[in-house]
């Protein structure tokens, strides 16, 4: 276990986990019944990392984020399990005075919503001064001029005319930017951001992404993502963790996730993506719906929406196979036992192009890359999917240098997705 | 047929000939022995994983196997034909009208309320059919001295008494009652239909808007019951033109709610589906919207019943009510005022005003009740 | 720049309200009974004479002429003289005179229901579905259940039996205030409450409130700085017009404390048939309704930044 933790904190530039969930089980009550949104999950967050929790509407992912600050709808409860952080035990948290020490000084949260997340009769100012000054014993004018310079920081110009104004005179993306500044006054160590571009331009998006980046490297800020867009994905993560029905599926390297998925629920995720659809052909769904959570769920919940499932699926639990030290996926198709499937075209052309970036360029490896939580003094300048994908291809694992191996890439495969990729993922870059 | 389960049937099951192929599995490996030297590092390195790093994979397999015994070897087939177009259903089934039911029935007090406003509606009408009653406006006499029996106190013959002049309370009083009742509903029926037509033009026929906010505005701005003292004085006092004139102020409010309800489902996805789809506008309504507004009115027609019930005992208060002839509610209660500095004639206001405040608290209660249930962030 | 523009822009709307309202309310006092004209000596006049005094009045000139003397002598303030019941005395005299009366008692009981309301209505909002909540919930069903009759009654016997104070009020004396004065305030404690404590779960709901929670701050901190802040500013749309209404009265509390407001007087004027002074009163109550909402929507311009000149108030 240790060793995991150590391994895989070594991946994500640092050792220690800085919030450990184990066996988090979270239910609701819900028109007299009860709803268990999370399955018994266990995630470790690494220092300084940008992990991303990827996953359908009502896969769990809000529901696991807001347990770190104590913000469960009134309905919900954490059932068992535990979520350390810097020595307590978040998940035994029961008062108020105990959450207030934790919300925004240490965890802090940046939510879907920008046009409705600040309120909309006290200036944008002076919000961000309240939270500079519930967590920093400053004058009240030194609070003012730090808020202006948040708002300068955050990217919002002419900040002193700004911070007299009121929400609705920021546009969405100004007011993403206002919310972020107003999280990064708390001065927190981990970050989440809760769908943070959904409701969004897609070019404010881009522009929103690149500000978080630059923030979590400035502060060293741990960043978790919640979102349902594999681009931003991406765009942004060391660290991806697919989560289905309460429970993580498979975890782990944004590379890994993107170029050798494992797990049945991850390939029809990547599947969906727009920029895999060809003209003239439906886009990829995934047929069905999740599973009832009012029901216990029997084996393994993606099974009855996958075509291809085994009878073990539909009996038993999978528990967690490592694919590397950094991967695991919770499917019987890494049983040795399991017969050999192969995933679905678009993952499969996927795989082929990560194999192939792997062969045709040798880029240094991922440890002589400066630590995320490096203070870098010029703002990077914004990646591009397509360097993206140079750097994925840099930190290719050994698995994949096996799997190009074995998959004797076939020419041409990989620009065919090199077109289709860049086409689609360009709006981020 | 989706695109993902296309996909699939692209897909071959390759049989188990490399079985140990892809790397980094953990598990029960075991029985696959014999391995060809050149996968060793495969090999290896899985080894390795199992008895170090990859204490998680093994750990959780172990405690896996605690709960359930470990996964037999037989079901590592497909599970063919299992290609489930719906996975296990969505979530249980979602009515709002079940729902609101449900919430409205799992509070008990209002489901008594209900069992009771509808007793004591029927007893209102069943009164007079019952044996023994006596007429509300006979005057009774004495036998013995010749006299009326004058505010005679509750006794076994007058059960609440009679009132100044030898009328028998008890019976004058579910006549009050059903007079009231009467006004109350007729008034909710014609504030319901002319609230619910007028509100439905106001809000699908985007030229008249104009026009019936004009009107709005000038009925809005007269205070409601300066608005219907006026016109019962106009049209001179009696129970017709109460039920016009308390319609008549009623159906503005009603109809201007039964717009914005309008004005926000309009535009709502599914209508724009529909009208898209070539519905007509009528259709819409009442196909689309007035279902969506079914607890809003019911809400406003319960609440226009007492209110009905009050005005009517204010109306009669200041004189512009029904005749003193007819017993209302509204003029039981005026009697029973005017003996209030006698204390022993009490029971003559306190039987009127019991009435008049059961009934208003019963409606009120249902109607607040029903709009707490029809709230759907209720429906937890 | 906006705010005055959308100032502009709604006084001039309320300009246009009024002027249609006066006026319909003037056609519909039209068809009034005609012996309100004439005094209390209707049926010592015969017929001519009365065609003749109704000619002399002006009522029986088409409406449109009518209409227009009327706005004539509005615009020169002139609202007619009573004809029963102070003959030949200015009604704005009359009403005045009424009216400052009922006005000290408005206000006081207007102040009590703030000061009671508003924080029942917090309280109730804070501790939602336990017992204060439930408590306050009942006491606002019972007060806006029960015909204000009933229970002015009830605090009359049994306020005065329990104080043992005179069931009259008499000019001077401050302990005869204080049961009208509970009972003119009880409906409107009652509402003020429900409203807040509407408005303060509304507000409950908001994102902003979870962001204000993620930031850090206690829920008492969250309540008062932004969602009592928040919640208060839509009762002050209704405030205007509470203050302004203050001055018609309570029809009940004054004829049962013998209170000598405004209250009764509409009925009075209506009931003898005094017509000109019905008239002057209910276009008097007509234009403070406008005037109320007006100044109500005025003053939130001014408290609520997102007020746009669009018309309605966003959100």
């Amino acid at each position: 276990m240790t060793e995991l933790v150590k391994v895989m904190g070594q991946e994500a530039g640092n050792a220690d986990p800085v919030l450990s969930v184990r066996d988090l089980v979270v239910k609701f009550r819900l028109r007299g019944r009860e709803l268990t949104a999370l399955r018994g999950l266990s995630l470790d967050v690494y220092r300084g990392e940008r992990l991303a929790i990827v996953g359908e509407s009502g896969s769990g992912k809000s529901v696991l984020t807001r347990t770190f600050l104590g913000l469960l709808e009134s309905n919900g409860r954490i059932d068992s399990g535990s979520i350390l952080y810097d020595g307590y035990d978040l998940a035994k948290f029961s008062r108020e005075r105990e959450w207030v020490k934790i919300r925004g000084g240490r965890i802090a949260m940046v939510f879907q919503d920008p046009m409705t997340a600040l309120n909309p009769l006290r200036t944008v100012g002076g919000q961000i001064r309240e939270a500079l000054l519930l967590h920093s014993r400053i004058s009240g004018a030194e609070a003012k001029r730090q808020a202006i310079r948040l708002l300068d920081d955050v990217g919002i110009p002419d900040a002193e005319r700004r911070y007299r104004q009121y929400p609705h005179e920021f546009s969405g993306g100004m007011r993403q930017r206002a919310v972020i500044a107003i999280a990064a006054a708390c001065t927190p160590e981990i970050l989440i951001c809760d769908e943070p571009t959904t409701a969004l331009d897609v070019t404010v998006q881009a522009q929103i992404l690149e500000l978080l980046r630059r923030l979590q490297s400035k502060y060293g800020l741990t960043v978790i993502f919640i979102t349902h867009d594999l681009g931003v994905v991406a765009e942004i993560a060391d660290r991806v963790a697919v989560m289905y029905a309460g429970d993580i599926v498979e975890l782990g390297s944004c590379r890994e996730i993107f170029f050798d998925p494992r797990h049945p629920y991850t390939w029809a995720l990547l599947s969906a993506m727009p920029q895999f659809g060809e003209r003239g052909k439906p886009l990829c769904a995934i047929p069905g719906t999740p599973p009832d959570l009012f029901a216990d769920v029997r084996g393994d919940a993606f099974a009855p929406r996958n075509p291809q499932a085994l009878a073990v699926d539909f009996q038993m639990r999978p528990p967690y196979f490592e694919v590397s030290p950094t991967h695991r996926a919770r499917t019987w198709l890494l049983d040795p036992r399991a017969p050999e499937l192969l995933p679905p075209e678009p993952v499969r052309r996927l795989q082929e192009a990560g194999a192939k970036y792997l062969l045709q360029n040798r880029i240094p490896d991922r440890e002589n890359r400066p630590a995320l939580h490096e203070k870098q003094e010029a703002p990077e300048p914004r990646k591009s999917f397509r360097n993206f994908r140079k750097e994925q291809a840099a930190q290719q694992s050994p698995v994949l240098e096996e799997a190009a191996r074995r998959l004797r890439l076939g020419e041409g495969a990989g620009n065919a997705l090199r077109r289709s990729l860049g086409g689609g993922l360009g709006q981020y870059g | 047929m989706s695109g993902f389960t296309e996909l699939h049937f692209q897909n071959r099951i390759l049989e188990r000939r490399m079985p140990d192929r892809r790397p980094g599995r953990t598990g029960a490996g075991q029985k696959q022995g014999g391995l060809p030297g050149k996968r060793e590092p495969a090999r290896q390195r899985r080894d390795a994983a199992e008895s170090t790093v990859s204490g998680r994979g093994a750990a959780q397999r172990r405690t896996a196997g605690k709960a359930e015994p470990s996964a037999p070897d037989e079901l590592f087939i497909p599970a063919g034909g299992s290609f489930a177009e719906d996975g296990s259903s969505g979530g249980p089934g979602y009515s709002y009208l079940k729902s609101t039911l449900r919430v409205f029935f799992s509070n008990r007090v209002s489901a008594a309320v209900l069992i009771f406003l509808m007793l004591l509606i029927a007893f209102t009408f069943l009164q007079p059919l019952l044996p023994g009653q006596k007429s509300p406006t006979e005057i009774f006499i004495n036998p013995e001295t010749g006299t009326q029996y004058r505010n005679v106190r509750p006794n076994a013959e007058f059960w609440f008494g009679t009132n100044s002049i030898g009328q028998d309370l008890w019976s004058r009083l579910w006549f009050g009652t059903r007079i009231s009742l009467f006004i109350g509903l007729c008034t909710a029926a014609v504030t319901a239909a002319a609230g619910i037509a007028l509100g439905c033009i106001w809000g699908c026929a985007r030229r008249w808007d104009k026009l019936f906010t004009e009107i709005y505005n000038v009925f809005d701005n007269i205070p409601y019951t300066i608005l219907r003292m006026l016109l019962i004085y106009i049209l001179r006092p009696g129970l017709p033109a109460m039920i016009f004139v308390m319609s008549l102020t009623g159906w503005v409010g009603m109809a201007k709610y039964i717009r914005n309800l309008i004005l926000i489902y309009r535009d709502r996805e599914f209508n724009m589906a529909s009208r898209c789809l070539g519905s007509s506008g009528i259709r819409i309504v009442l196909r689309n919207l007035l279902p969506q507004l079914i607890p809003v009115i019911m809400l406003n027609t319960a609440l226009a019943i007492p209110n009905a019930i009050g005005s009517e005992v204010f109306l009669t208060y200041i004189g512009l009510g029904l005749p003193v002839s007819v017993p209302s509610l509204g003029t039981l209660v005026n009697e029973g005022r005017s003996v209030v500095l006698a204390p022993a004639q009490r029971y003559q206001l306190f039987f009127p005003a019991l009435a008049v405040s059961a009934l208003t608290i019963a409606f009120y209660a249902l109607g607040n009740a029903f709009a707490d249930a029809s709230d759907p962030r209720n429906h937890r | 720049m906006d705010r005055i523009k959308y100032c502009a822009g709604r006084i001039l709307r309320a300009a246009v309200t009024m002027s249609i309202v006066l006026s319909a309310v003037f056609l519909l006092l039209r068809l009034l009974p005609t012996e309100g004209y004439f005094g209390e000596r209707t049926d010592a006049i015969s017929p001519q004479v009365r065609e003749q005094v109704l000619k002399e009045l002006g009522l029986r000139d088409p409406w449109y002429v009518q209409l227009g003397a009327f706005w004539s002598r509005l615009l020169r303030g002139d609202l007619g003289k009573s004809l029963v019941l102070r003959r030949g005395v200015d009604v704005m005299e009359i009403i005045s005179s009424k009216a400052a009366v009922s006005f000290r008692f408005g206000l006081a009981s207007l102040l009590i229901e703030k000061l009671a309301g508003i924080p029942m209505g917090v309280l109730m909002a804070r501790y939602r579905g336990r017992f204060f909540d439930r408590l306050g919930s009942g006491f606002v069903l019972l007060v806006s259940a029960i015909p204000g009759i009933v229970y002015y009654l009830l605090i009359q016997l049994g306020g005065s039996n329990l104080l043992g104070i005179g069931m009259l009020y008499t000019r001077g004396d401050i302990r005869t205030c204080i049961l009208p004065l509970i009972s003119l305030s009880l409906g409107g404690t009652a509402s003020t409450a429900m409203w807040m404590r509407r408005y303060m779960a509304d507000q409950m709901n908001m994102d902003y409130v979870r962001l204000a929670r993620a930031k850090g701050m206690t829920s008492g901190q969250v309540s008062f700085r932004h969602v009592l802040r928040n919640a208060i500013i839509p009762m002050a749309q209704s405030l205007p017009s509470s203050i302004m209404f203050t001055i018609s009265g309570s029809l009940y509390i004054e004829s049962l404390y013998s209170i000598p407001g405004m209250g009764g007087l509409l009925i009075t004027a209506i009931r003898r048939g005094d017509n000109p002074l019905v008239q002057a009163l209910v276009l008097l109550y007509s234009a403070m309704s406008i005037a109320g909402l007006l100044l109500g929507d005025l003053l939130m311009a001014m408290l609520d930044p997102r007020i746009r000149l669009a018309g309605e108030p966003a959100g």
